[in-house]
């Protein structure tokens, strides 16, 4: 363990610039959730209906918690939010951990660090003790966030030290990951299953008996129900189950070899198969993990909404105030409901397409572009092959969570129609989607350096607008400069073509200016 | 085609911001010769290389690369090349077997016997994958999928750091292979023994210029020779010489080092003396570069 207080210095130093967006992350979600909360469910009649509505609704509830938190408004919230805030705070503890051991191990810097007076255990431990001060911070500001909004102290706390179990528990399964695999992704592809798992379980848990959800690290933080009883005793099992997987990993940390994993890695083919052949082939190879776990995670993510559309009338009945969220003033309150959730989760295809186009710089920065590119396959070919698995990519992602959207929707109300209408629906918003993506071809073409700041910047600014734009009070031009403004609301709004020709216009002409840049630029690292 | 020189580049300049990389240098290499470009880190070896690929654009001078222009026709000559880098980085879910067959079906197909035969010199496993690959091995990965081509040009940029010995001499075997068939290579290296091993001519480059030209011979010429010489006569009047340095004389015995261009007239005086003894050791590239390069003295 020799070294260890100097190694988390200099951890801390490396994570300095991430680390607080993640807990800022944290914190604003429940800072957020308390505010809306307490505006719509502020008196005991709001939230007796609430309770009403809800607790009849399974699947409500399999996306929120368990219904015991509903007794109170500090209850509801952590009801509604606690299991993301989970969520992020489980997957800073992953990616801290994951990347301080066997991400430095796989890169060869910890050979580096363990040639000086550093023990064998000592890379992990102060990786763990990282995530020990990150979670600490995060439920911290949580309960300051808690307290601030005018919630109990004690249950605030409570909140704060089950957000802080869930963290460990996780930092904990990333130390025994992190010595089983040889390689970080598959690190963190095992942790997100089992925070998966964890999601899952808790949500059949809490539909039924409840039993399952004491397999969860986020059902152990959720059955403290903070301000609904105030729990305490729970928290012992996180901090029993982490215990114990520390030791787990420093036990397997001692009978391994630097470098070495448990599981071995597979070898793969030993010749390339025919479709690896040119620029198509590689874009598709090395963006295809990436594009199935989105479509996946959409496809689940339009589900969920499409879950509750059913049930969506009701509690607008029951909790009118929430009218003033959806669009079209109420005129058919589960039209709103189908082209909100669309629209949102049209953002985040948006997302995904840029980080598809930002692969192009990736290739460059890391030196990978330069043989492809000493080859015969053309600059164009390059841009082309990578931006092919974007565009379609996005549209891929889209019908995903149309077609989650429909099928969850479908089932409940036995329509099997619903399925290729809200794919179809969701769709609409190709055009707007595309758009960004062209925005991070114009950037990698002309200023690779600020590629990803300013697509990640038109990304955000699109979100501004499509969830804020009436609470910041925005002007008129500021909404239109943003394409998901100009594309009708479906089903909501009749679908018209001419705006979407437009904007699929626009992508066009700036992914042609896009390439003229790359054209003309130094290709480099 | 093949009447011109292999590769032309004559007052290339090319600057990133306020670093000047390349400063108006000449480079020639005629079809069919293997040429040592030879210079320090940072000298622009690779910036040369990346503008003779097209990925770089040249900001002033002219560069013809197999009587075409690098940059306007890049896809075409491409096809006529072959090139391996010398900080090879690779995708790291993809096997190295993979990346050679992809790099060689990009180039215009490979030859399957070839690329078996390499791996098997090579001593390569091409079903990992490149994450787990060392150092070496991936410059094996890329040295394999250039060398598998039949382009009749090779640009290789440090081709041959991280490699052992013994896969040193196989790469050497393979360029000489390479002179055998009349294709044209651009060898640059820091390691002197492998360019004075491979290369018939050699161009020595550093602070973006190219510093010397020539043949090893010809480059010889312009170095000292270590002499150490016994003589029946008491030696006298060597150190007032022209060209002679650091002269250490006893009576009989004398050692020093002396322009090779003037090792005649030297010699010319010693004869008379009675030579009973005279070893002479010719410049190795070695100390070529360490004139360039150690002193701050640059030739101009």
């Amino acid at each position: 363990m020799t070294g260890t207080i100097g190694l988390l210095r200099f951890m801390l130093r490396r994570e300095r610039r991430g680390l607080p967006w993640w807990l800022l992350g944290a914190t604003a979600l429940l800072y957020v959730q308390s505010l809306q909360s307490q505006k719509l469910y502020g008196t005991a009649e709001a939230l007796a209906n609430l309770r009403r509505t809800i607790g009849g609704n399974s699947a409500v509830i399999a996306m929120s918690g368990p219904t015991p938190l509903l007794q109170s408004i500090g209850g509801e919230i952590v009801f509604e939010i606690f299991a993301f805030v989970a969520i992020v705070v489980a997957l800073m503890s992953m990616f801290l951990v994951g990347r301080q051991t066997r991400g430095d191990e796989e890169a060869g810097r910890a050979e580096l660090i363990r040639s000086v007076r550093v023990g064998r255990r000592a890379p992990t431990a102060a990786a763990l003790l990282l995530a020990v001060v990150a979670d600490a911070n995060a439920g911290f500001l949580v309960f300051c966030a808690a307290t601030l909004t005018g919630l109990p102290a004690d249950g605030s706390l409570l909140l704060g030290l089950a957000v802080i179990a869930t963290g460990l528990v996780f930092a904990a399964l990333t130390a025994v990951a992190a010595q089983l695999f040889e390689n970080v992704r598959a690190v963190y592809g095992a942790v997100g299953f089992l925070l998966g798992a964890a999601y899952a379980l808790r949500a059949a848990g809490d539909t039924g008996n409840g039993a399952l959800s004491w397999l969860s690290p986020i059902g152990w933080g959720q059955r403290t129900f903070p301000y609904a009883g105030d729990r305490w005793w729970p928290l012992l099992i996180p901090l029993v189950v982490s215990a114990l997987l520390v030791m787990l990993a420093a036990a397997l940390l001692d009978r391994r070899d630097f470098g070495a994993g448990l599981v071995p890695s597979r070898p793969g083919r030993s010749t390339a198969s025919p479709a690896l052949g040119n620029a198509f082939g590689l874009a598709w190879r090395l963006q295809r993990t990436a594009l199935v776990s989105w479509v996946c995670g959409l496809a689940l993510l339009g589900a969920g909404y499409g879950s509750v559309a059913n049930s969506i009338e009701q509690y607008v009945e029951d909790n009118p105030e929430i009218m003033q969220f959806l669009p079209g003033g109420g005129r058919s309150v589960l039209d709103a409901y189908l082209a909100l959730t669309l629209g949102l989760s049209a953002l985040v295809a948006a997302a995904y397409g840029v980080t598809s186009v930002l692969r192009l710089h990736a290739e460059e920065t890391s030196g990978r572009a330069e043989p492809v590119l000493a080859t015969r396959t053309s600059r164009l070919a390059w841009l082309a092959g990578h931006l092919s698995v974007a565009l379609a990519g996005t549209a891929l992602a889209l019908a995903a969570i149309g077609g989650g959207l429909g099928l969850a929707y479908a089932l409940t109300v036995s329509d099997p129609s619903q399925v290729p209408r809200l794919a179809g629906a969701a769709l609409t918003y190709l055009p707007a989607v595309w758009l960004i993506a062209a925005v991070a071809v114009l950037t990698v073409g002309w200023k690779p350096r600020a590629a990803a700041a300013v697509s990640w910047i038109a990304v955000a600014y699109c979100v501004v607008v499509g969830l804020f734009a009436e609470s910041f009070d925005l002007p008129g031009w500021a909404q239109r400069a943003s394409p998901f403004a100009h594309t009708p609301q479906v089903p909501l709004e009749p679908l018209s073509v001419t705006p979407l020709l437009t904007i699929g216009l626009v992508a066009a002409v700036l992914t042609t200016a896009g390439y003229a840049g790359l054209r003309r630029r130094d290709i480099g690292p | 085609m093949a009447t011109g020189p292999a590769i032309s580049i004559s007052v290339l300049s090319k600057s990133f911001g306020p670093v000047q990389a390349l400063d108006r240098l000449d480079l020639t290499v005629p079809a069919g010769e293997v040429h040592g470009f030879l210079g320090p880190n940072g000298s622009g070896k690779t910036t040369t290389i990346r503008v003779l690929l097209g990925l770089l654009r040249a900001d002033a001078g002219e560069v013809t690369l197999l009587g075409r222009d690098p940059w306007r026709d890049a896809v075409a000559l491409h096809g006529r090349l072959a090139y391996v880098p010398g900080d090879v980085t690779l995708w790291p879910g993809i096997t190295g077997g993979e990346v050679i067959d992809f790099l060689g079906r990009m180039r215009g197909g490979l030859d399957r016997r070839r690329r078996d035969r390499l791996l098997e010199m090579f001593d390569l496993d091409p079903s990992r994958k490149a994450r787990t690959y060392s150092k070496g091995n991936r410059q094996k990965v890329a040295l394999i999928a250039g060398l598998a081509s039949d382009a009749p040009l090779l640009l290789l940029d440090e081709p041959t750091s991280g490699l052992d010995p013994l896969m040193e001499s196989v790469f050497q075997q393979c360029i000489q292979d390479m002179r055998q068939d009349g294709r044209t290579v651009l060898l640059s290296s820091h390691i002197l023994a492998e360019v004075e091993a491979l290369c018939d001519r050699v161009s020595i480059i550093r602070l973006g210029r190219r510093v010397e030209t020539g043949t090893l011979a010809e480059l010889r010429h312009l170095t000292r020779t270590s002499i150490t010489v016994e003589t029946s006569e008491p030696l006298t009047g060597i150190t007032g010489l022209a060209g002679v340095h650091d002269a250490v004389l006893e009576d009989h015995r004398a050692r020093f080092d002396v322009d090779t261009a003037r090792l005649d007239e030297v010699v010319r005086r010693l004869a008379p003396l009675g030579v009973r003894s005279l070893t002479s050791t010719p410049p190795t590239l070695e100390e070529m570069f360490l004139r360039h390069y150690g002193d701050e003295a640059t030739p101009s």
